[in-house]
């Protein structure tokens, strides 16, 4: 398992390398998690979970341009430094449900941002490369915009009742 | 083709997975599609091989060649195909139900035979595609089915122990919400010479909802793996089944027998002529 702290990274090609992997990584899994509800009818969230599958390949975009003309370091998968078990903003599987709602999406995607914010936030304020700490603060500032972003989405999606994953017709019952 | 670096979404098929949305399977599929990455091994040299049930599902979602076969028979055709085709590399994939209850006589003595290859077992407690009864490693309290309304009342089958007493020759397990230390795992997995077994903890949201809690008990304790049998049984004496990491790496030989010459396709086909 990875530890809890952030591990520092040494050079500009390492954290260009690890922002490339954080945002496509996010994208796949966004992706992903839209397959999963488009197979169960949910088509409000797919388009919302497939909205931030395409805004992460755009950052991701960003991140492949600031690599033009630098040779990256190629790492196993495993070999990421990243605070958790997954990189920050790969939404956590286990919080998609079937029945779930735009509001449930929304708050799945606002963590993953918020992730993202404070992992880039942290190398802003502590790496020892100024010219990592500046990206890093531009990048902290941009997932700050997106935080911001997706709290005004919310507004238009409130909390669903408590019984919103009470199926009359469940597809699924215990024996 | 093969000198380009292929990306793991390459080897997913167009068939998207029927699986609960939040089941701890689709990181499985993602963490094989990355580690064939990872290998560089092309679509067109790797066997997935499964039996039933839903993880059982796992070789339709990839590009590489499958057989979703019978019911607990995934190992004897892993196994098969391996012998038969050594330049392979043959995955095996399944629940726990289907390896260790109807397949588990196979899992014994493929642990024995020690084919080079490699059999993922995505264990979530609970036959989830019959809708939801006790499996061999459910807990002897799980009240959670109408079919044993005061808990199975027996003791779960212990995976990692069974395997390395029948003699396999790699033990590892993992968590499926950390994808990439299974990927890992997965890497060392399929280089490794012999049978290799990877247990996944993987959630069942829909039957099991309290798994969602593994994340939290899940834990690395064997970080380092040993060689030797003795200490990896002592290791799984205080083993409380959430501790992950690669367990035992042995030298025992691969069974790989010498390929003798066979008969036209045509003349075995007579052979089973009614």
């Amino acid at each position: 398992m990875r530890m809890d702290t952030v591990s520092p990274m040494d050079t500009l090609e390492d954290f260009i390398a690890h922002a490339i992997a954080l945002e496509e990584d996010s994208a796949i899994r966004f992706d992903d998690m839209a397959d999963a509800l488009d197979v169960h009818q949910n088509h409000e969230v797919t388009v919302l979970f497939r909205k931030m599958a395409h805004f992460s390949r755009l950052h991701l975009a960003e991140a492949q341009k600031l690599a033009e003309g630098l040779t990256l370091p190629r790492f196993k998968p495993w070999e990421y430094k990243w605070p958790q078990a997954e990189p920050p903003e790969t939404p956590e599987l286990d919080a998609t449900h079937y029945l779930m709602t735009p509001h449930h999406a929304l708050v799945m995607a606002l963590e993953s941002e918020k992730r993202g914010h404070a992992y880039y936030a942290g190398l802003a304020q502590s790496h020892a490369n100024a010219r990592i700490r500046e990206l890093a603060q531009e990048f902290a500032e941009e997932e700050a915009e997106h935080v911001a972003l997706l709290e005004a989405m919310m507004a238009k999606y409130p909390a669903p009742p408590a019984d919103w994953d009470e199926d009359m017709d469940p597809p699924v019952s215990v024996d | 083709m093969d000198a380009v670096v292929a990306k793991p979404q390459s080897f997913k098929s167009d068939l998207k997975p029927v699986w609960c949305p939040g089941c701890g399977d689709f990181a499985v599929l993602s963490a094989i599609t990355r580690t064939l990455t990872e290998l560089g091994l092309p679509p067109r040299e790797v066997a997935l091989i499964s039996g039933i049930g839903c993880s059982s599902r796992l070789p339709a979602y990839t590009s590489v060649y499958g057989f979703h076969g019978v019911h607990g028979r995934a190992l004897p055709l892993a196994s098969g195909l391996k012998l038969a085709r050594p330049d392979l590399t043959v995955l095996s994939v399944g629940g726990d139900g289907d390896g260790f209850s109807i397949g588990g006589n196979h899992f014994v003595h493929a642990c024995r035979r020690n084919v080079d290859l490699t059999y993922i077992v995505m264990d979530n407690s609970v036959y989830g595609m019959t809708k939801g009864q006790a499996s061999p490693t459910t807990e002897a309290d799980w009240t959670g089915s109408k079919l044993t309304p005061e808990g199975p009342g027996l003791a779960p089958f212990r995976p990692l122990e069974m395997a390395l007493s029948s003699g396999a020759s790699f033990i590892a397990r993992a968590f499926s919400g950390d994808p990439l230390e299974l990927t890992r795992q997965l890497c060392a997995a399929i280089e490794h010479r012999g049978f290799s077994f990877v247990h996944v903890l993987s959630p069942c949201v829909t039957y099991r909802p309290e798994q969602k809690g593994w994340r939290a008990r899940v834990h690395g304790s064997f970080e380092a793996p040993t060689a030797d049998r003795r200490e990896a049984f002592l290791r799984l004496l205080d083993d409380d089944g959430f501790a992950t990491g690669i367990l035992y790496q042995g030298r025992e030989t691969p069974f790989q027998p010498t390929a003798q010459a066979t008969a036209p396709v045509a003349a075995l086909g007579a052979q089973f002529a009614v």
